[in-house]
Order: structure tokens, then C-alpha cells, then sequence
């Protein structure tokens, strides 16, 4: 990798500015980072290494140098449409996330197969969501964060990572995917992601060997 | 060309009219009746507004302080980055504090079901429910203008979606319609039961004119159709709510509604304490097209 320092772009999503920030340069396929909930691209810093390509990391929407939303109403589709205007900017690309970002990073390999050659899912804040279904015995309560709270993040990102995440959705997209490698470490893992780490053809990788199987995988 | 306002034979204008600022939007509300008297929220459907209400709450303002909300996106609220069910339930929940809960609420198609949520979230805010053909879509899922067929799996609309916000940067708004008209046209066709003359004057309030013609106040993106969602929630989402819900229909099958009864009763299974109501001669815009009628149900369920 050669030093490409950390450049960044800004991005235009819907009325919102988006930052993507390079974190290194390459001649492979290039890789776009999704960070997990209430962080920023720069907690991928030094987690990468042995990538042959570019590497990207965007900040989500309310996140780190990316715009708050006006009037919140957060959601994980939102954030894979915040990554999908990324893939749009640097081309066909694998994807790597972590938390909420992994579930995003699932989203968008299914919903665009053609252009995410692979996915890498780590662990991370916000990988649970709110369970298969809402909790009908205790409806939601208004959202209220800290009256001191100041972003970023924006301290209305209270309103995710609760949503629901029903398996046969998440294992809909996992099916749509081109190709998808689950980090295990032997830690507790939601529901939705062993709904998909059951589907044929999804592998499994160490923390070690993440980086150089995606690649890897990729080659062939 | 700029149009004098319409008149429409029982419509009053509000009395007065407030912005509430809520996560850095302005949320507008039209307010009719007594200041002391006790409080009535309304909440009004998807790309519709609250000056919809300017039959109905005349009418309910005999007895209450009624105050009707423009959803963030519509009307004269603002245009929000985003939009989202329980985000905008929140929103709901801050019109309710705003207008010195606990209040009767009442809301039509998606405010129906809008306050029917809202009244188990904040059930200590609110006293009684009404929700005007506000039963959610279709088992199958409905389509919603603006938003992604709901018939397609999960993977191919968030592929629809995701184009969608892609072209988005480049296209903020509505195109102009050359006429007051042309959008009374357009609406009629969507919801043929209600009469021109209603229809302009809605149109009217719910759009704006500029140099280049008239176009919609209300966001075309207020409508998204992604995510996990699924109707069959509805129902049981509904276990909880303590404050009595009179459930309103018409008798005319029309665009939007009513439901299948089999379905419209699954919904309501779950409801501790249920009323029901048709309004005969009304389809979905109940409150629009029969305002004296659906005005007596309502002074008749809602204790002052």
C-alpha cells in the first residue's frame, strides 16, 4: 500500500453532505469501510492491512464529518443509500463493516450484487438491532437524548440501532449477496446473522485471516 | 397566474396558527375553537395537510380547542432529511405536549394509524382515540405514491430505493403543474369520490404557486416503502393500547380503503376497548366527504 494519506471527498446525498475518506491507495479492487453506530471512518485506522487496492471509509450520515439529518429519523437502509451514493463514487468494490455497519454492508450486497463483489462482516455496536420482530408487549417510548448532548454523533442516532431485523429478511439479502465472509471470534451473535451464516456459500473467517481471505475470495 | 383563494360551502380557516420547533424543524398547527377548552388533536394521511380539516374541526370546535398538525414534509411544515414511522410518531407525541396533553386524538389513513401508535407510546398524553380508516395497508402491502412496489422481495426494493436516492441529488422537488387545474385533475384521479369543488380548495391549500406554475408543499419523499416492515404487526402492536379507540369507516369501497372486513376485524382483535362506526355515503376521506356526519360520531364519542 502506498501512503496516500487520508484524503476525503465530500459526498451529496439527497440534502445532506457525505464525507469519504481514502485511507490508502492501490491497483485492486477497492474497499469501502462501514463503521459501526456512534463512531466515524477513523475507527478503521490501522484495522486494515494486506489490502491490494484503494481503501475507503465513509462516514455515515450524523456521523463524524457527514451532515446530522435534519429532523433524525435514522434508519439502516438510509445508511446502506449513504454507502450506495459511496459505491457509486468509486465503482465496483467489496465491502467491509462492522456493528450496524455489517448489517448495512448486508443490505447493500444484496441489494446490488452487480457492483459489491464481496462483504466482509465484523462484530461491533449496533449488531443486534431490535430482534426479529417489534416487542408488542412494550411499545417504543419517545426518543430523548441527553438535554447536553452534542455531535457528532448526533445524539439523536438514540432512535437506531433498535429496529427490527426479521431473519428471513436479513437471510434474503444474504441469498441476493455475491459473496459474504462472517467474522467469528467465538462471540454471542444475533439472530439475523446466524439466519444468514446459515445460507450455502457464506464462509467464515478468523479476525486474522478477515482481510486476506476477502481479498482472496475475490481473486478467483 | 395567481389564483384568489377558493371558498368551499362549511369550511372555516383556522383561528389561529402556532410552529413548534422539534428537531430542528418547524411543524406547523391550525388551530380552531376556545383556547380554555379541552384539546383535540388531528392528523391528517400521507401527502395530505391539515388545512384537509378545515370542515371537520369548525364542527368538533362547538365543544373543543381543536388543533390540527401538518406532518413533518407537508403542508406548511418543513421538508425533513429524512422521514420514518416512529420518527415521525415522536413527532406526533411533541404536537400532543405542544397542545397541553391529555388530548383526544384523531387521525385519517396513515395519521389514523399514526395516533392509534402514538397512544401507546405517551398513553399518560391522551383520551381517547379516533382513528378515521387508519387500519394500515393491505396484507399484501400497499404501494404507496412515491414509494417502491411493495410486491417485490426485499433485496429488489431496497434496489429501487437505492436508485432512487441516487437520481435524488439532482431532482429536490416537484415539477410545476401549469395550473391550479392540472393538480385537481391529478388528485381526482387518485381519489375520484371527492368532488371538484372540495378538491380545489385542497389543492389550494396544499400546494404553492410560483413564476413557473403551481407545485405540491408536501415532500415527494415523504413516502419510502423500504425496510422490514410487515402489516401483520399492526394488530398486535395495538395489545397495548389502554385509551378507548373509535374505529370509523365508510361504507364506499374506494381507493384506499376500507378494508376487507375479515382483515379490518383481525386488526382490531387485539383492542381492549373498541368502538366501531361506518359513515354511510363516505369511502376513505370520511371527515371530507361526510364532515356533518363524521362531526356528530365524533361529539358523541368524545367526552368534553
Amino acid at each position: 500500500m502506498s501512503a496516500a494519506g487520508c484524503e476525503s471527498t465530500t459526498l451529496r446525498h439527497g440534502r445532506v453532505s457525505l464525507v469519504l475518506h481514502q485511507l490508502s491507495a492501490g491497483d485492486g479492487t477497492p474497499l469501502l469501510l462501514l463503521h459501526e453506530w456512534r463512531s466515524d471512518a477513523h475507527s478503521w485506522e490501522g484495522r486494515v492491512d494486506a489490502w491490494p487496492g484503494p481503501v475507503h471509509a465513509l462516514d455515515f450520515g450524523g456521523h463524524g464529518g457527514s451532515d446530522p439529518l435534519r429532523g433524525g429519523a435514522y434508519a439502516l437502509e438510509l445508511f446502506a443509500a449513504d454507502a450506495d451514493v459511496a459505491l457509486a463514487e468509486i465503482g465496483i468494490a467489496a465491502l467491509a463493516g462492522a456493528g450496524s455497519g455489517a448489517y448495512v454492508a448486508l443490505l447493500l450486497a444484496g441489494a446490488r450484487p452487480e457492483a459489491v463483489q464481496g462483504a466482509l462482516l465484523w462484530p461491533g455496536a449496533g449488531l443486534d438491532g431490535g430482534g426479529a420482530r417489534p416487542d408488542f408487549d412494550h411499545p417504543k417510548r419517545p426518543w430523548r437524548p441527553a438535554p447536553d448532548a452534542v455531535g457528532p454523533p448526533d445524539p439523536w442516532l438514540v432512535e437506531t440501532p433498535g429496529d427490527v431485523r426479521p431473519d428471513d429478511y436479513a437471510e434474503a439479502f444474504g441469498r441476493a449477496a455475491r459473496r459474504l465472509l462472517l467474522v467469528e471470534d467465538g462471540g454471542p451473535r444475533p439472530p439475523w446473522w446466524r439466519a444468514v451464516a446459515r445460507i450455502q456459500g457464506v464462509g467464515t473467517t478468523s479476525p486474522d485471516e478477515a482481510w486476506t481471505r476477502l481479498a482472496a475470495s475475490l481473486g478467483g | 397566474m395567481s389564483q384568489p383563494e377558493p371558498h368551499y360551502p362549511g369550511a372555516v380557516p383556522p383561528e389561529r396558527q402556532h410552529e413548534l420547533v422539534y428537531r430542528g424543524l418547524r411543524l406547523h398547527l391550525s388551530e380552531w375553537g376556545d383556547p380554555a377548552a379541552p384539546p383535540v388533536l388531528l392528523c391528517h394521511g400521507l401527502f395530505d395537510h391539515g388545512r384537509g380539516f378545515d370542515t371537520l374541526a369548525p364542527r368538533l370546535a362547538e365543544r373543543f380547542r381543536v388543533v390540527a398538525l401538518d406532518a413533518r414534509g407537508h403542508g406548511e411544515s418543513s421538508w425533513a432529511d429524512a422521514y420514518g414511522w416512529v420518527t415521525e410518531l415522536s413527532d406526533v407525541a411533541a404536537a400532543v405536549e405542544f397542545v397541553g396533553g391529555p388530548a383526544h386524538l384523531v387521525g385519517h389513513s396513515r395519521g389514523g394509524g399514526q395516533v392509534t401508535d402514538v397512544a401507546t407510546m405517551v398513553p399518560d398524553l391522551v383520551r381517547c382515540v379516533v382513528n378515521l380508516d387508519g387500519f394500515g395497508p393491505p396484507a399484501e402491502g400497499a404501494s404507496l405514491p412515491g414509494g417502491v412496489p411493495l410486491h417485490l422481495d426485499a433485496p429488489r426494493r431496497l434496489q429501487l430505493f437505492l436508485d432512487r436516492r441516487r437520481r435524488a441529488a439532482s431532482r429536490q422537488g416537484w415539477r410545476p403543474y401549469a395550473s391550479l387545474d392540472d393538480l385537481v385533475e391529478r388528485r381526482r384521479a387518485q381519489n375520484p369520490r371527492l368532488s371538484p369543488e372540495w378538491l380545489r380548495y385542497f389543492a389550494y391549500h396544499g400546494a404553492r404557486h410560483s413564476d413557473d406554475g403551481w407545485r405540491w408543499k408536501a415532500d415527494p419523499w415523504v413516502a419510502q416503502g423500504v425496510g422490514p416492515y410487515r402489516p401483520e404487526w399492526i394488530g398486535p402492536l395495538w395489545k397495548t393500547l389502554r385509551a378507548p379507540l373509535l374505529a370509523v369507516v365508510g361504507t364506499e369501497i374506494d381507493t384506499w380503503g376500507p378494508l376487507p372486513e375479515p382483515l379490518l376485524a383481525e386488526r382490531l382483535e387485539h383492542v381492549s376497548d373498541l368502538h366501531r362506526a361506518t359513515v354511510s355515503g363516505a369511502g376513505h376521506f370520511v371527515h371530507m366527504e361526510q364532515p356533518g356526519e363524521t362531526a356528530d360520531l365524533l361529539l358523541g364519542f368524545l367526552p368534553r
